[in-house]
Formats: structure tokens, sequence, C-alpha cells
């Protein structure tokens, strides 16, 4: 290494100075040279000057007298100074002397410092007389000047070498030598081990100090980055590892493809599911297009796609292998860097077949095989949004309900039930097109899907052959039973818009089929559609009236016959409706059964008439109250517990308390009623069976039944004056309970007569308009003055 | 402040032929020399040797008093306002070159009139007392 080179601080700084040096000394003596010069011209003038003053009046004189020998003397004295080049002195336009240095030219005056100067008389005019004019020796004030510019060179250079001396010798001991060492310390160094530079004497707070502390921390921070990346690398050739492992061994397809579709490596799960030779044992490329896909172009856009989107991307794709099998691989492609995408590769065949083998079977009716609802729905939603089918005049469907399959389900089983469900399934696929479609929706009930049908007559003629087809004989165990089958029937598109518009007016149909009787089919109308919306107005109105308390309870008076006094009242629920006036109770009872609302009807109808009963007892008078009860209220929405709980809460005596109930109560479920019937007597309530002789009036019921009161139906009462047969009818009936220990109650009582004939019958209690109508509550003792009255008491004797 | 016949006596005095009569210097020339009239700067020239011709063209020959003469230093004193030392060193300069000279130093007054009656061009200064006929006042150097 040399050791300083021309790049070197030392070298490289004295040069800098040299050049600075010799660039401020020629400046130096630029100025020197302007400065003598001026100085040392104006210092010959004054000089010259000065001369001239001691000549002055000898030149004067001279002039005067024009003495050329004294002006020439004079000359000669004046060029005995070295600063005089010439003389000249001229009096009168006439030249007196004019001497030159010898040796001089007389010429070379020229250019020179002339210094002129007027001779005036030495007398007191002091007239102008003549002029001295003397030329300085420019030699002389050169020579001057050369020797204090040489003066100036001197200092200098002088100058320049001590500051160069001091300059290099600082900066060897300030800058080089301490850089030296540093350098010298950095190729020793070995940083990796903790070794660090030290801090060279006397530096600690300048600058090469800081820069030694700055290349430590240097040291230290790279130390520390390349441990962090040796550590990186460890970690990573793990990760390289483990990956490999896993890319071996795994039972996923794994394979990288490249940018053209070339596939880079493939894992063996990957050369299993393809069948194609192992990677390592692959010769050439190859493309990602020729593995066995039933559709290459949609492998190639999830490739792109993946690509220019720089997503990962996921598909089911189907590859047809060479022995002839389709597989279902689910490919997931994920960008893996520098262009390239790995995918992964299941088989999910097996995933496949079971999800499409659920779908059919969601769509089926496990009993029968063809479509459920929801196989229907779909249908439907195809057949609706076809255009084709739009043109040709839509489609027609029936729905086909058996009448009173639940009875068959109950009397033989539902396994008979579902052979007859599987028998009429049958039956009804061979009366269709195979074109045509069917489906169970639920129970006993299909819906058949007719395309391409066009007139009603077409639709009759199908619909009466599918009744005929239900209404052969099933046999059962080879006995035959009898079926017959309810048709609704809609055609789209005129019938409904939608799918659920479709069901429910078909529904309504079928509803209306079964309505009138079953066994017959009913086209939907718009009269069917308007129908059930009333019903469903009525039906939220009667919710409402319930929630909001627009229900009332009138009485209609019992007369005791025989004791021919007022013995009780029957309870009787009045609707006044806000918009339509007063509702009979025919009119939404039937509605408040079939929607489940009678119970809370029938509990609200108990608290007022209890309440009466209550207010009765306190006023000290002994009448009775019969509650009418609904057949569906028996025997879950009136249990005999409830009775009781609501009589104590009134503290009234049960036996004031009659329910009355009607024939059907009995024909439903004999023994439930029995019991509850049994279990209400036993807490101490009359029960009265209403309307008598309007039902089956079955003899052996009355038998059977602990029944304490039979109410004979007005229909009976009102034509018994003129129908002597009704009379008969009564009396047997009066007979008949009072041998059974059963009261009679005669309704409808309207004329004076029909109670004279009621009297002579021995009946013991009667009902109807001849005594009063059913009154509000606040009106019933107004009602009982009218009755006591008629009866030939004197108000308030009762 | 004097009291009014001393003025007036002071008066009679300084206007009186006795006044007139004092002595004072004039420059002359011989009567014939053509020259009527100089200025005091024709009289330096010829007297401090610029030039040593009259205006008419002749030869001027100017004569100092002797050296003893009051009148000497009084004409110096009133044509270069300087005393005779100076004038001698303005002479002895030049003599030494020899292209001028002094004026002819007469030893008498006498002879001063003898060559101003000789010499056409003899130019001197006299008191005016001593002026007659045969010379010509040409500058009156007092008054």
């Amino acid at each position: 290494m040399q050791k300083f080179g021309r790049h070197s601080i030392l070298v490289r700084s004295a040069a800098v100075l040299i050049a600075s040096f010799l660039v401020a000394g020629a400046v130096s003596i630029a100025a020197t040279i302007v400065v003598t010069g001026q100085r040392q011209h104006r210092a010959a003038v004054e000089h010259l000057g000065q001369l001239l003053d001691t000549v002055e009046s000898t030149v004067s004189v001279a002039c005067f007298v024009k003495d050329a020998k004294l002006a020439d003397e004079v000359a000669q004295g004046l060029l005995k100074n070295k600063e005089v080049l010439s003389v000249a002195i001229r009096a009168d336009g006439v030249d007196l002397a004019r001497s030159t240095l010898p040796g001089r030219l007389p010429g070379e005056a020229a250019g020179n410092t002339q210094l002129t100067r007027d001779v005036r008389s030495p007398f007191a005019n002091g007239k102008t007389i003549g002029r001295i004019q003397l030329t300085a020796n420019a030699e002389v004030i050169r020579h001057t000047i050369r020797d204090e510019v040489r003066f100036v060179i001197l200092q200098i250079a002088g100058q320049l070498a001590l500051v160069a001396l001091t300059v290099v010798a600082v900066m060897l001991v300030f800058i080089v030598r301490p850089i030296k060492a540093m350098s010298d310390g950095l190729h020793r160094m070995d940083a990796t081990k903790g070794e660090r530079l030290a801090v060279p004497q006397r530096h600690a707070n300048s600058e090469i100090g800081r820069l030694v502390l700055d290349i430590n921390t240097l040291a230290g921070n790279l130390v520390d980055a390349l441990s962090q990346e040796r550590t990186l690398r460890q970690e990573k050739e793990v990760d390289e590892r483990k990956y490999h492992s896993i890319f071996e061994n795994a039972e996923t397809g794994i394979f990288v493809v490249a940018p053209d579709g070339i596939l880079t490596s493939w894992n063996p799960a990957f050369a299993l599911l393809m069948h194609i030779p192992p990677y390592e044992a692959y010769r050439g490329n190859l493309n990602i297009r020729q593995l066995p896909w039933e559709n290459a172009s949609r492998i190639t856009e999830l490739t792109l796609h993946c690509w220019l989107n720089n997503v990962g991307l996921a598909d089911d794709l189907t590859v047809r292998l060479r022995d002839g099998y389709w597989r279902w691989l689910h490919v997931v492609l994920t960008p893996v860097g520098e262009n390239q995408l790995q995918g992964v590769v299941h088989d999910v065949t097996e995933h496949k077949e079971a999800e499409a083998l659920a779908k059919q079977l969601a769509v089926t009716d496990k009993l029968t095989g063809v479509t459920n609802r929801l196989g229907l729905e779909e249908k439907l939603q195809r057949l609706l949004s076809d255009p084709l089918i739009a043109q040709t005049g839509g489609f027609t469907l029936i729905m086909l309900d058996l009448d009173n399959f639940k009875r068959i389900n109950e009397g033989f089983g539902l396994p008979i039930g579902d052979v007859i469900l599987k028998d009429a399934t049958a039956r009804l696929s061979n009366c269709i097109k195979a074109s045509d479609f069917i489906a169970r929706l639920a129970g006993d009930r299909f819906v058949l899907t007719l395309e391409s049908l066009t007139g009603s007559d077409d639709v009759d003629h199908i619909a009466e052959r599918l009744m005929q087809s239900i209404r052969k004989p099933f046999y059962v165990d080879g006995s035959p039973v009898a079926i017959h089958a309810s048709l609704g029937i809609v055609v789209s598109p005129k019938d409904g818009a939608d799918v659920p518009d479709l069901l429910r007016n078909l529904e309504l149909a079928l509803d209306r089929a079964k309505a009138q009787g079953g066994n017959g089919y009913v086209f939907f109308d718009n009269t069917l559609a308007k129908t059930a919306e009333k019903r469903q107005h009525l039906e939220n109105d009667l919710r409402r009236a319930m929630r909001e308390h627009e229900f009332q309870l009138y009485f209609q008076p019992i007369i005791d016959l025989a004791g021919n006094r007022l013995a009780g009242a029957e309870a009787l629920i009045r609707w006044p409706h806000p918009e339509r006036g007063m509702v009979p109770p025919d009119a939404f009872i039937p509605l408040a059964e079939e929607i489940g609302l009678i119970d809370e009807i029938g509990l609200w109808t108990l608290e007022a008439a209890c309440a009466k009963l209550a207010q009765w007892q306190r006023e000290g008078i002994d009448r009775y109250i019969s509650v009418n009860v609904s057949a569906r209220q028996i025997p879950d929405g009136l249990p005999a517990v409830i009775l009781s709980e609501i009589i104590e809460h009134h503290g009234i005596d049960p036996a004031r308390l009659a329910l009355e109930i009607t024939e059907g109560v009995l024909m439903v479920d004999v023994n439930k009623a029995l019991t509850w019937l049994d279990a209400v007597r036993a807490r101490g309530f009359r029960i009265f069976l209403d309307d008598f002789g309007t039902g089956y009036s079955s003899l052996s019921y009355l038998k059977r039944f602990p029944i304490d009161s039979l109410k004979i139906d007005k229909s009976f009462v009102h034509d018994m004056s003129e129908d002597s047969s009704d009379r008969a009818l009564i009396e047997a009936v009066i007979a008949m309970a009072r041998s059974l220990g059963m009261k009679v109650i005669a309704e409808g009582v309207e004329t004076a007569e029909q109670l004279s004939l009621l009297r002579g019958m021995n009946c013991h209690y009667g009902q109807g308009y001849l005594f009063s109508k059913a009154v509000p509550s606040e009106q019933f003792e107004a009602a009982a003055s009218r009755i006591n009255e008629l009866l030939g008491h004197t108000p308030g004797a009762a | 402040m004097l009291p009014r016949p001393l003025l007036l006596l002071l008066a009679a005095l300084l206007l009186s032929p006795l006044a007139q009569a004092d002595p004072g210097l004039v420059l002359v020339v011989n009567a014939r020399s053509g020259v009527d009239r100089l200025t005091l700067d024709d009289a330096v020239n010829i007297f401090m040797g610029r030039y040593r011709q009259l205006p008419s063209g002749l030869a001027a020959l100017p004569i100092d008093q002797p050296e003893n003469q009051p009148e000497k230093a009084r004409f110096y004193r009133l044509l270069v306002h300087k005393d005779l030392a100076e004038i001698n060193a303005y002479w002895a300069r030049l003599i030494f070159s020899g292209k001028t000279s002094p004026p002819h130093q007469a030893k008498s007054s006498a002879e001063i009139l003898d060559l101003l009656a000789r010499q056409p061009g003899a130019i001197a200064y006299l008191e005016r007392s001593q002026v007659d006929s045969r010379f010509r006042i040409v500058l009156e150097l007092e008054r």
C-alpha cells in the first residue's frame, strides 16, 4: 500500500493549500505591482516637484534674461538626479535648454511621467515667461517595483512553507493517523465475535470519536441483521422440508403450474388421481390442458382468472380416466408467487354422488316414490317461468284428497293406510300422460300437473277418470273398502300468478268440493277466493273482538212451569260488531270452533256467567244459569278442574251452574265425553242436553249419559199447536225423561197456548219470547218483573 | 483731535511750493533718444538685463547710481521691490554666464549726467531736481 498516494487526504490538502497560496501570491504580487507602481509614480512626481522647487528661482532668472547657458546649467544639475530622464526649458517659445541623460534617447521620454511647470518672472509682476518640463526616469520606478515584488514573493513563499508544514503536521496527527489506526483496526476486527473499534486517544469527543461509535453501531446492526437472516433461512429450510414431506406423502393431489400451463411439479397423489406417471419419471412437458378434464377450457379459464386477478379460486371439475370412469375433483388454485399457481386436488366423487342422492331424496316422497311438496313447488316454478308453456295456454293443476281417509287410518291402522295410499298413487299415475306429473303433498293429498290441456272438457274428463279410479274398491285383507275423493282444480295462468297463489286456490277449490260433501270436483273461481277473504276478515275481527272485549253476555229467563216462577237463565253470547252491528252466534261460533278460539270464548262466557251468579247470590236471589259448551271444548278446552276453580273464585254453588251440551259431544268420542261428564257432575255441576230432537237423539245415548235435563228444540214447540205428532213427540219425550229422572225444558215458547199445552204435559221448564227474549245483564231484573206480572205475581213478591 | 487752527496750518504746509520741491526719482533719457515715455515694465526689462534696447531701437545703456548713493537703493525698491543685496545676488548668477551684464555703475552723479548727455541710448534715474533740458523724463517713479 502506498503510504501517501495521490488520493491521500494529506497530499490533496497540501495540493489545495499550495494552489490557494499560489493564487493568493499571484493576487498579492499583482496588487503589489499596481500599488507600488502608483506609489512610485506619485513619489516620482513629488520628487520632480521638489527638484523643480529648488531650481525655480534660477530658472526664472534664466528665462527672464533668456540665458541658455544658465538654463543648461540648471538642466545639467537636474539630470544629476537619477529619477530625471530629460529636462526641457523654454522661454517665449524658444528652447533655452533641452537635455537628456547620456545614453538615452530623448524619444524615450514619451509615455513616461512628465512634470511641466510654468516659469514666472522673478520680479513682482509675476508674468509667465517660460516653461520647464521634467520627464521621470521610468527605469528607476521599474527597478523599485521589481525590488518590492521580489520581497513580496519571498515573504509569501516563506509563509507558504510554514503554513504547509503546519497543516501537514496537524493533519497527520489529528486526522490521518487516527483514520489509519481505525482502518487497521477494521481490517483486524471480527464483528461477529463482538469485537469493536477502539476510540483513538484524545478523540473521545471529536468527529473521529463519533465516527468510531457510528461504525460500531453499524457493525452491531449488521451483525444483528445477519443473525436474523440466518435464523429466517434456517426456519425457511425447516418449512421447506415440512412442505416437501407433506407434498410427497399427502393423499391430496398437489401440483404447481407455470403461466404457460406447463406443470412444473406434482406429487405422487396427483399422479395417482390423474393416472399419470410420477413427476420424476415424466419425460417432456406436461400441459395442464393435456390432463383428462371433461371440460379443459374450464381449467384454462380458472388458471387464467387466478393469474390475472392474483386470487385463489376453487371449483369442482370432472375427469374421464383411461379405464372409462368419471371422477369429480375439487380443485383449489392459489397463487404462490413468481407467477406460479399451486393446485390442490381432492377426489370428491362420493361426496358429489351423495349430494345428488340427497337432492333427489329431498324432492321425493318416501312412501310413494313420487315427488313431494318441495319437488312440486320446484316443478311449478319451472312451468311458470317456461315461456313455451305460457304460449301454449298454460297448465292445469288438480288437487285430490281422499274423503274421510282419517277414518281408514284410525280404523285399520297406519300400515294399511300406507298400502292404500301407494295403491291410490299407482291408480292416479295411470290416469295421466307420461309427460304429466304427480306429487303427494302430505297424508292423502295429491297434486297432478296436466300440461297441454286446453278446454275444460278435457279436464272434466280427467277429473271423472281420477274419481272413478279411486272409487274402485281397495282391498284390505281381502275385504273391499270404498273410498272416494274430492278434487279442486285450477288453471294457470288465470287462477294464480305464482306458486303460493296456485296452491292456495287449489286448496280453496278442494275445500269447497269437500264442503259440498266430497266425491266431486270443483273448479276454482274468484267467488271462492272472495269467500275465503271474507272468512279471513271475520277471523281477524273475531280475534280482535276477543282481545278488545267486544263480546257481551245476554240472559234469557227460564221459567219453572210447575212452580210458576223464574228459575234461572240461559247465558247467550252476543257480538256487537263495530261496523256490522250485532253478529249472531251462528255466524261466528263455527269459525271460532274451527280456528280454536272457542276455548277462550267459552272461558270468557263462563266467567261472565259466574259473575252474574255471584251477584244474584249476594242479592239473595235463588236462580241458576246454564252455559253453552261447544263439542270442541270437550274435554281439553274446559277441564273439570278449571270449572271448579272458577266456581270457587266466585264463591258460588256448582249446582247453580248448568252446562248445555249438544248431541254432537256424544258423537265424537264416546269414552272421552263420558269421562268428562262424570268428572263434571261429580263436582256438582248439572248437565243439560241442548237441541234435543234435531240430531240422532238416540235413546240409548240418553240412557248411557248422565244428563240432568233435556232441552226440547224450539222447532217442536213451534209446531205443537197445529201438529199433533209433534205434540205426541213432546209428550213422549217428557214421559221418557221423567222415567230416566231427567227434567225437560221447552225452548221457543212463544204463545200462551203453547204454555198451557206444555203445562198440561207436566213439562218442567219453559223458555221463550212469551216470557222474554235474551236481555243484557242490566235489563234482566226488568224482564224478571214483567215475567212475574205475566205469571200473576205481584211485583217484588217472587 | 487737533484744534481747528492747527489743521488749517497743516493743510497749508502740504499745499505749499516747498512740498513740490521735495526730491523725487525719475527715469530720464537723452532728449535725442527718440523716446518719450517708458512703462515700468520697460524699465525693469532694461535695468534687469532682459532687453538692452530702447523702444526707439537704440541700444539702451542703463546707468546705476554709485553704490553709496541712497538713490540706488531707493530706485530698486521702487522698481522691483528688492534691496540691493538681492539685486547683487541676481546679477551674480548672470554674470557667470556672460549673456548679459548689470547696468553701468557710475562713479559719481556727474558721470551719470555726462553719460546721459553724451550717449543717446543712456537711461538713468535722477532726482527731479537734477533734471535739465538735455534730458527727458520718461517715467516718474515717485509722485
